[in-house]
């Protein structure tokens, strides 16, 4: 088992590219090299030690066996963990944005907030956040046609919009509020909301959204029984008609407006 | 510059792997020359490539690019100290292109399909594609100024407007896409034949075809028309390639050369009636062009993987976008045309696309002559361009096909004759197909070949063909042409090894085409009663101006250029 303990030398005023950090490109190399490896800050490559301090026992590891701890203020770090496939990181502050992104596999957790694009496209593994995170939570990015498809995402807190547009498959689970149109194109993914939401699931074709708390319902939704999930009562919906959906759509409280 | 030794195919000039030197002077092809010598020992050297069929430029071009950032992002490359940063894939960047073009080994490629409405727009990207000349073919298939002159019967007032079309869009030839049919899709529908009449206009598909062949002809043009059949991509459709193509057969060449291309021919092969009995007519069709020889075509190969589809057949992009689910952009262009963008996936397990793949291939091997089909896949409708060296290994090798079909679906094999066909291209036929031939049936004199005087567009790759077995080897064959030791471009080396050494600005080919002054000035009223009734601009702004080609090379065609003289 190898600990590889990462710090910001200052605090960043421009945002750090840093994709080289996941257990996947660490955990082979020794101290020396992982100093020397490079990252870019605004249109400025440095190397990592420019920017980081590096503490690391000189073993190498496989990346299932490495752990990759960040302390300090990492809210301007992006892509931390970017397509890693096995192995831990553990950002004891904030994250940047795209953090986790295409990952397939290993766990990534994040003691305070996740900024936008937290895992999307993610494949597989596990992400969790223990405050909020931004916009497009396990989304596709930009004109991707599937978003999320596979693995597990844990918010405690809440998220903002487009919580997982375009998800494909795998489960996400916000303990707060999700904020506009969340599993919007949801194609087979699943998506819990403890909190409300506002215009869940539009052009859902498959999967499920549930919202324990209340949302505003698109009148594209046919309007189903009534269920009852661990004791308490959900208005099931189907849809998105629009789009011919067979997706399920699970509301607590409708907002009637 | 003295290219010492390599083992040189120039079928247009009779030379077939015969190891000789080449000489360039001032960016031409020379008897002797002196300078800076490239050792090409035992090495595969050909002209340049020029790829007839592509489209790289302009308003749907560029429309794919803006319905596809997901697509941008695959092909990123961060600028160096020669190259600017590249983007995309089936949708790159201008920049992106030229680059890649010149990696491959090709110099010379032409956009398939420009609106005299848009011109300006495609010469403000071809501009932007550095290292590589180019041209933009010009649509004229479904112009309320063609299909009133063809219903008038008015063929000199036809042959003045293309001309005056032509001008305008500083554009090299005539393209016909899916005649009637754009404008038919003005009100929602198509055309669903040959003789099947376009609303309002009373003039048939035939007639348009005819009538723009027989124009083309009377203008000597160097490149013939440039068709985009009727009912494309639909099941059963090789009957419509058949009666085009006899429709042509009577009509006199103004020059040595084709009087129809038959473009992205795949598309158009295919039998059945329905996609569940969906079948390649591709043996039917090549035994035509076996037997007849006013024809030419390119195979719009398709490939497996991400492909955008962009044409001005609007009707049939609309179709794509309601089988696929996918985006969709469509297009009205006034009174010239429509056009739809659909990005695709083709998938080896669809048993409709691994029908499509073969039939491509089929026709570039059961086609016994290949100066009459060009190699393509219709960049990005079948598949990028960047995967030409695929489409290569596939006709080079017959047991890379067979490993390729033995991943498909087994009703390829009864669907298709591909697995029964024993031939694999040579290297002279590789060379004719995507250097020789282009350049013949486009009408580029100074391309396609090494003799004196042509541009010195040559490419060089890492292969031995003296020692190397292309088929059993195809994997290094893919690898080579992907990536070509030296490609030189108007006399000086443009890219070595893949990497971009210099970035010299390509020319652009228009031709201007003279007609007899009186028919130009019959055409002059009904065209300012159409901008004034109709278009959404000016008569004055509308031809593209020459600022926007500072590097335009005009071929002179009409009545500059004398007529064919009859051969006793």
């Amino acid at each position: 088992m190898r600990t590889i303990i990462m710090s910001p030398k200052k605090d960043f005023r421009i945002s750090v590219e840093a994709e080289v950090i996941s257990p996947d490109r660490l955990a082979l190399l020794d101290i020396d090299q992982i100093k020397k490896l490079a990252v870019w800050q605004g249109n400025r490559q440095h190397i990592l030690s420019d920017l980081f301090t590096v503490e690391s026992d000189d073993s190498t590891a496989t990346a299932g066996d490495t752990t990759v701890r960040l302390t300090g203020d990492f809210s301007k770090v992006k892509r931390i963990g970017e397509g890693m496939t096995a192995g831990v990181i553990e950002v004891q502050g904030s994250a940047g944005m795209h953090a986790g992104n295409n990952m397939s596999g290993g766990l990534l957790s994040i003691a305070e907030n996740a900024d936008d694009w937290l895992a999307r496209e993610m494949r597989g593994g596990k992400v969790v956040v223990m405050g909020d995170a931004g916009n497009y939570v396990g989304a596709g990015y930009r004109g991707e046609k599937c978003g999320m498809r596979g693995g597990e995402i844990e918010v405690s807190g809440s998220v903002g919009a487009y919580l997982g547009e375009h998800i494909c498959g795998g489960s996400i689970r916000i303990g707060g509020n999700a904020g506009d149109f969340a599993g919007a194109a949801n194609q087979g993914g699943t998506i819990f909301i403890e909190g409300c939401s506002y215009l869940p699931g539009a052009e859902m074709s498959k999967g499920t959204i549930t919202v324990k708390g209340t949302a505003k319902v698109l009148p594209s939704f046919q309007k189903m029984e009534v269920v009852q999930i661990d004791g308490q009562a959900y208005q099931k919906y189907a849809g998105d008609l629009v789009d011919n959906g067979k997706g399920e759509l699970l509301v607590g409280s409708v907002r009637m407006v | 510059m003295i290219i010492k030794g390599g083992i040189v195919y120039d079928p247009a000039n009779g030379i077939f792997g015969e190891e000789m030197d080449l000489f360039v002077d001032k960016g031409r092809m020379v008897e002797q020359a002196k300078g800076e010598e490239i050792d090409a020992h035992g090495l595969l050297v050909m002209p340049g490539g020029v790829d007839a069929h592509s489209h790289i430029a302009g308003k749907k071009v560029n429309t794919g690019r803006i319905m596809r950032p997901d697509d941008s992002r695959l092909g990123t490359e961060p600028r160096t100290g020669t190259c600017r940063p590249s983007t995309g894939y089936t949708v790159p960047n201008c920049y992106a292109i030229g680059y890649r073009y010149a990696r491959m080994g090709y110099t010379t490629a032409f956009e398939a399909a420009t609106p005299i409405l848009e011109a300006r727009h495609t010469h403000e990207e071809l501009e932007e594609i550095p290292i590589i000349d180019k041209g933009a073919l010009t649509l004229f298939g479904n112009n309320w100024q063609v299909m009133e002159c063809i219903r008038n019967n008015d063929m000199d007032m036809l042959a003045a407007y293309m001309a005056w079309g032509l001008r305008s869009a500083r554009g090299y030839g005539v393209k016909i896409v899916n005649p009637g049919g754009g404008e038919a899709w003005g009100f929602g529908g198509n055309v669903k034949g040959l003789d099947d009449p376009v609303p309002n206009f009373d003039v048939t598909p035939a007639e348009i075809i005819r009538g723009l062949a027989q124009a083309n002809e009377m203008l000597r043009l160097p490149h013939s028309i440039h068709l985009h059949l009727n009912n494309l991509g639909k099941p059963g459709n090789y009957n419509t390639a058949i009666e085009t193509l006899d429709l042509l057969k009577d009509i006199r060449p103004g020059r040595m050369r084709q009087v129809v291309h038959i473009t992205h021919m795949q598309f158009s092969a295919y039998g059945g009636s329905s996609w569940r009995d969906f079948e390649s007519k591709a043996p039917v069709i090549a035994d035509y062009f076996n037997s007849h020889h006013h024809a030419t075509m390119d195979m719009g190969q398709l490939l497996f993987g991400s492909a955008t589809t962009m044409t001005a057949d609007a009707p049939l992009e609309y179709g794509n976008a309601r089988l696929t689910h996918n985006k969709w952009s469509n297009h009205d262009i006034e009174l010239e045309e429509s056009s739809g963008v659909v990005p695709m996936v083709y998938s080896r397990k669809m048993l409709v696309n691994a029908v499509q793949w073969a039939v491509g291939l089929e026709l570039a091997l059961l086609v016994a002559d290949p100066w009459k089909i060009l190699m393509t896949t219709d960049h990005p409708n079948g598949s990028p361009f960047v995967n030409y060296p695929e489409v290569i290994s596939l006709l080079i090798s017959k047991p890379k096909r067979d490993a390729e079909m033995a991943l498909m679906h087994d009703q390829v094999q009864n669907r298709t004759s591909l697995s029964g066909i024993e031939r694999e291209l040579d290297w002279t036929d590789i060379v004719i197909m995507t250097r020789a031939a282009p350049a013949r049936i486009l009408g580029l004199q100074d391309k396609g070949h090494l003799g004196p005087g042509a541009d010195a567009d040559i490419t060089i790759y890492n292969l031995m063909p003296e020692e190397l077995d292309a088929s059993q080897n195809h994997d290094l064959v893919k690898k080579a042409l992907a990536c070509a030791k030296y490609t030189i471009k108007g006399g000086a080396v443009v890219s070595k090894d893949g990497q971009i050494l210099s970035t010299p600005p390509g020319r652009t080919f228009w031709v201007d085409a003279a007609v007899p002054q009186d028919d130009a000035d019959r055409l002059m009223p009904e065209l300012e009663e159409k901008f004034a009734k109709y278009y959404s601009v000016q008569l004055s702004n509308y031809a593209v101006q020459d600022a926007y080609l500072p590097h335009a090379q005009v071929i002179r065609a009409g009545l500059s250029v004398e007529s064919l003289k009859e051969v006793a």
